[in-house]
């Protein structure tokens, strides 16, 4: 009844529905309308990369955003053809709150941190100086233009104008990303234009708000002007406060994700993306609130979370910013089409001349006075370079249309002009600035290479310069620096970090590959001799002969592709993948090589003099890469019996399950030479590694590494044509001559083990 | 730490190592403090080698950038340690392991071996060292001796490259 039902009014009659015969198949668009057309974008997208990647050569002479706005552009005239209206423009508030912060993050992340710091009053004097002087500069030229009366633009203000030079001046990171992508100038090139890039955008937001506020009052008196300085601070510093505390309470959060570790990835994106809306909430600086929180998370959160949790996030990171990027191209390209726009000669193209002559004259005067203050000056190339550089995007775009048209009448016009400057840079910039680094490269290097042993002691010297600077901890020219990680060092890393442990895939490695030692020792019992490399070399007294051009080009191929790189504390910022393959790769060949070498004198200090006491040596691998780290004392005693090819075997070990097989086999085969006592001490250190897979992470870990319980030998890790696989035969030969020698070792090493595993396990790396 | 470490190391020692090596003493204090750091042992020495802070010093020395109002002063005394003929020096002596003041075409092979992938076959990788050895030789000893090293190396910048700044 009505009462019941809580409702007042009396109780009408349903209104009667019209019969309809039950429908067996629907369409209901309205329904999932919305996701499926963002869906139907980002697979457009998507798949419109894959095409561009089709053709090879395609995306090294022409830089992937160019192709996607002309990609867009198709669209847009296909949508506007056949509906005749204006197709979606990018909505301003999708662009700048769901498209952007994701490749900033990327960027931020992903920055390499002590070159952006080393060169950090460098790129603030041009973030800031130079976007204020290009501000002012085009927008008091542009006005000057506007002020010739045949130009028909005599009704654009002079705060219009300016508003114009503000927004046209703003050097967009994701352009900049794009078009450098693939041009590989030096890291410090990169990072002044990229730095640039990503912190003038406080000063864009200011000034921007600031003659956007000011179009609209009557009168502007001198507080406005300092209140707009001090805008400018607050903007600034704000945007990277909020970040840096984010990023500090992210780091802490990870501190405690051990055991939910599924949802450890969210919490970087989550705490980053918070930041980023948080400052766009108080009209302080996203994109640096942005910066700064994945910067700082970045050195925290990478200690505390696993090793898979970091992959899912280098990934995850890197397929949002490569989607986002390719949409914002897209769209600008869709967006361009339509009836947004009012052609006048004269102000587009002058304001693509002053942005150019502008750009050219700023950062030009403004090197002369930073070179006074770097301890390396800035040459012309770097300087037309950095100039050159200085790409408009997206960002420009979405101010643009932003504008109110009650305050910029004219707003149609500034599209246009904007529009143009854009598709300039983008395009012609972009495109020809590949071959113009190229064209200046060989100018500047003077002096060829006509030896490939200087190539070989080049290389030599910078392997020797890295290792001696690994030496002497020597990370930077900085006394703050040096102070900064000292306090880091005490407080900072205490609170955030959960326990220095070291979790990198060269630990996972070496563990894999004990396990496969052990495996392989129970299950086939071999012990094989192998000659060393050095001693097979047999020279025959090789006549140098001159070479041939081709050979000396095959020479220097090879030199220049397998030479190993020196390693690099920074890895270099890369849109597409994620940088550490090929040095990770590079660095576990050279780990397992040193291991082997040092495994051979080893053995051969060993077996020159038997009566000496086994000295366990610790062995401190200092030329690794900056995120491996490794327990401090490996066991290195016999050698091990290695097929080569399951060295390329990279398959995810379960290890719980082969350890526990091992178990079995390797008492009969230690019951065999009757010693129980180091029996003992292998079950249980095998147990301990157990126990610390099933937790994922363990304190135990070291003690895994002691378990050499195999007695086989390894194979020198050389090129396999060279070395073939061991084969059955000769192995079962060796391990009747050789059976009876192991025990002793087996037994003195396990003692040792067990008298090393309490000291090692109170020291951290 | 600073202040444990200079107790530890005599300031006679300092001016010592400060004559020798050429470095300012905050610097070598700071080197000490480094030095410690590495040395987990507790035994004054870094690994089995038994490098002491002296030898210590003496090799991080030659990585010192050489500045130009030393190139002038002090001609009659003992060459610094960072002078570009001990840089090559050192470098050549880091190839030379069998001390013989020749660099053998075994011993370039090892340490080619060491630089490169496991891709380059051992072929390969021998005529890279020949030819190396043959654009150095001069004498035609199929080694590469000192002067010869410092032939081939002229033209490389060798100062900038074995140098690294040392914080103060």
């Amino acid at each position: 009844s009505s009462a019941a039902m809580g409702t007042s009014t009396p109780s009408q009659p349903a209104p009667p529905f019209p019969d309809e015969r039950l429908d067996i198949f629907t369409v209901d668009y309205n329904y999932v309308q919305i996701p499926y057309e963002v869906t139907l974008w980002i697979l457009l997208a998507s798949l419109a990369k894959i095409g561009f990647h089709l053709y090879y050569k395609l995306p090294s002479v022409v830089p992937e955003s160019c192709l996607l706005i002309l990609v867009g552009l198709l669209l847009g005239g296909i949508i506007f053809g056949a509906e005749e209206k204006s197709p979606p423009v990018m909505k301003s508030d999708v662009f700048f709150l769901y498209l952007l912060p994701p490749i900033v993050l990327d960027a931020g992340y992903f920055m390499p941190t002590r070159l952006f710091f080393e060169n950090f009053g460098t790129i603030f004097w041009y973030a800031v100086v130079g976007t204020l002087w290009n501000s002012v500069g085009i927008g008091l030229s542009l006005f000057g233009i506007c002020q010739i009366e045949i130009f028909g633009l005599t009704d654009i203000t002079l705060l219009q104008s300016l508003l114009f030079g503000s927004l046209i001046s703003a050097v967009d990171p994701v352009a900049v990303l794009a078009v450098f992508e693939n041009i590989h100038v030096n890291e410090q090139l990169y990072i002044l234009v990229f730095g640039e890039s990503l912190l003038n955008d406080a000063i864009t937001v200011v000034l921007y708000n600031l003659f956007k506020t000011f179009c609209q009052m009557h009168t502007i008196e001198t507080i406005d002007i300092f209140a707009g300085i001090a805008k400018f601070f607050v903007v600034g510093i704000g945007g990277v406060l909020i970040g840096i505390f984010l990023g500090f309470v992210a780091a802490f959060t990870t501190r405690f994700t051990h055991k939910i570790r599924v949802i450890e990835p969210l919490f970087v994106f989550l705490y980053s993306y918070l930041s980023y809306i948080t400052a766009e909430m108080f009209h302080l600086s996203g994109i640096m609130a942005i910066t700064a929180c994945a910067m700082t998370m970045n050195k925290y959160v990478e200690e505390n979370v696993s090793q898979k949790s970091y992959t899912t996030i280098k990934y995850f990171m890197k397929m949002l910013s490569s989607v986002s990027e390719t949409l914002i191209f897209i769209f600008m390209g869709v967006s361009t089409v339509g009836k947004n726009h009012e052609w006048n000669w004269a102000f587009v193209s002058f304001t693509l001349l002053f942005c150019l002559i502008w750009r050219a004259l700023g950062v030009f005067v403004l090197t002369q006075i930073i070179n006074m203050f770097r301890t390396i000056p800035l040459t012309f190339k770097d300087q037309f370079i950095i100039a050159y550089g200085g790409l408009r995007g997206a960002i420009c775009f979405s101010l643009v249309f932003l504008l109110p048209v009650a305050v910029i009448p004219r707003k149609k016009l500034f599209i246009t002009a904007t529009i143009v400057v854009i598709f300039f840079t983008v395009f012609i910039q972009g495109i020809t600035i590949r071959p113009l680094v190229e064209f200046l490269d060989v100018k500047r290097s003077n002096k060829k290479q006509p030896a490939v042993s200087e190539e070989i002691y080049n290389r030599f010297f910078d392997h020797v310069k890295t290792g001696i600077e690994d030496v002497c901890g020597h990370w930077g020219h900085n006394f703050w620096k040096d102070k900064f990680k000292k306090f880091d060092n005490k407080f900072l890393r205490r609170l955030l970090i959960r326990e220095n442990q070291p979790k990198s895939s060269i630990v996972s490695l070496y563990k894999k590959l004990e396990i496969k030692h052990a495996i392989e020792m129970a299950e086939s019992g071999m012990i094989s001799t192998v000659p060393s490399s050095a001693s097979l070399n047999d020279y025959e007294e090789n006549i140098v002969r001159p070479l041939s051009p081709d050979e000396m080009n095959n020479m220097r191929e090879i030199l220049t592709k397998n030479l190993y790189q020196i390693r690099h504390r920074t890895m270099s910022y890369n849109r597409h993948s994620l940088a550490a393959d090929s040095s990770e790769k590079q660095a576990k060949e050279i780990l397992i090589r040193r291991r082997h070498s040092l495994r051979e004198s080893v053995k051969k200090t060993h077996s020159l003099n038997r009566n000496r006491p086994a000295i366990t040596k610790t062995t401190r691998f200092l030329s690794l890469p900056k995120d491996t780290k490794l327990p401090e004392k490996l066991r290195i005693r016999n050698k091990k019996s290695f097929r080569v090819g399951d060295d390329s075997s990279d398959s995810e070990l379960e290890a719980p399950t082969t350890v526990l097989n091992l178990k079995p086999r390797a008492r009969n085969i230690l019951q065999d030479q009757r010693h129980q006592q180091p029996q003992q001490q292998f079950r249980m250190e095998l147990r301990n590694e157990v126990n610390g897979d099933h937790e994922g992470r363990g304190d135990h870990r070291e003690a895994a590494y002691e378990t050499h319980a195999s007695r086989g030998y390894r194979q020198p890790l050389l090129s396999r044509p060279r070395f073939g696989t061991l084969s059955e035969e000769n192995v079962t030969e060796d391990v009747r001559s050789a059976r009876p020698t192991p025990p002793p070792r087996l037994v003195r090493w396990a003692s040792d083990a067990e008298r090393h595993n309490n000291k090692s396990e109170n020291q951290t790396y | 730490m600073g202040s444990r470490a200079s107790t530890l190391l005599r300031d006679e020692e300092i001016e010592e190592i400060k004559k020798e090596t050429g470095f300012s003493h905050s610097q070598i204090t700071r080197l000490y403090s480094r030095f410690t750091s590495l040395d987990k042992g507790e035994n004054g020495t870094l690994r089995e080698d038994q490098v002491n802070f002296r030898g210590f010093m003496r090799t991080l020395a030659h990585f010192r950038p050489i500045e130009d109002n030393e190139k002038s002063k002090d001609q009659n005394g003992p060459e610094p340690l960072n002078s570009r003929s001990n840089k090559l020096h050192f470098a050549f002596r880091l190839y030379d392991l069998d001390k013989d003041d020749k660099i053998s075409r075994d011993e370039l092979l090892q340490v080619l071996r060491m630089m490169v992938g496991v891709n380059i076959s051992d072929e390969q990788l021998g005529s890279i060292a020949d030819r190396t050895i043959q654009e150095a030789d001069q004498d035609g000893d199929s080694a590469i001796s000192f002067t010869e090293f410092v032939k081939v190396l002229e033209k490389v910048d060798v100062e900038q490259k074995m140098s690294i700044r040392f914080l103060h």
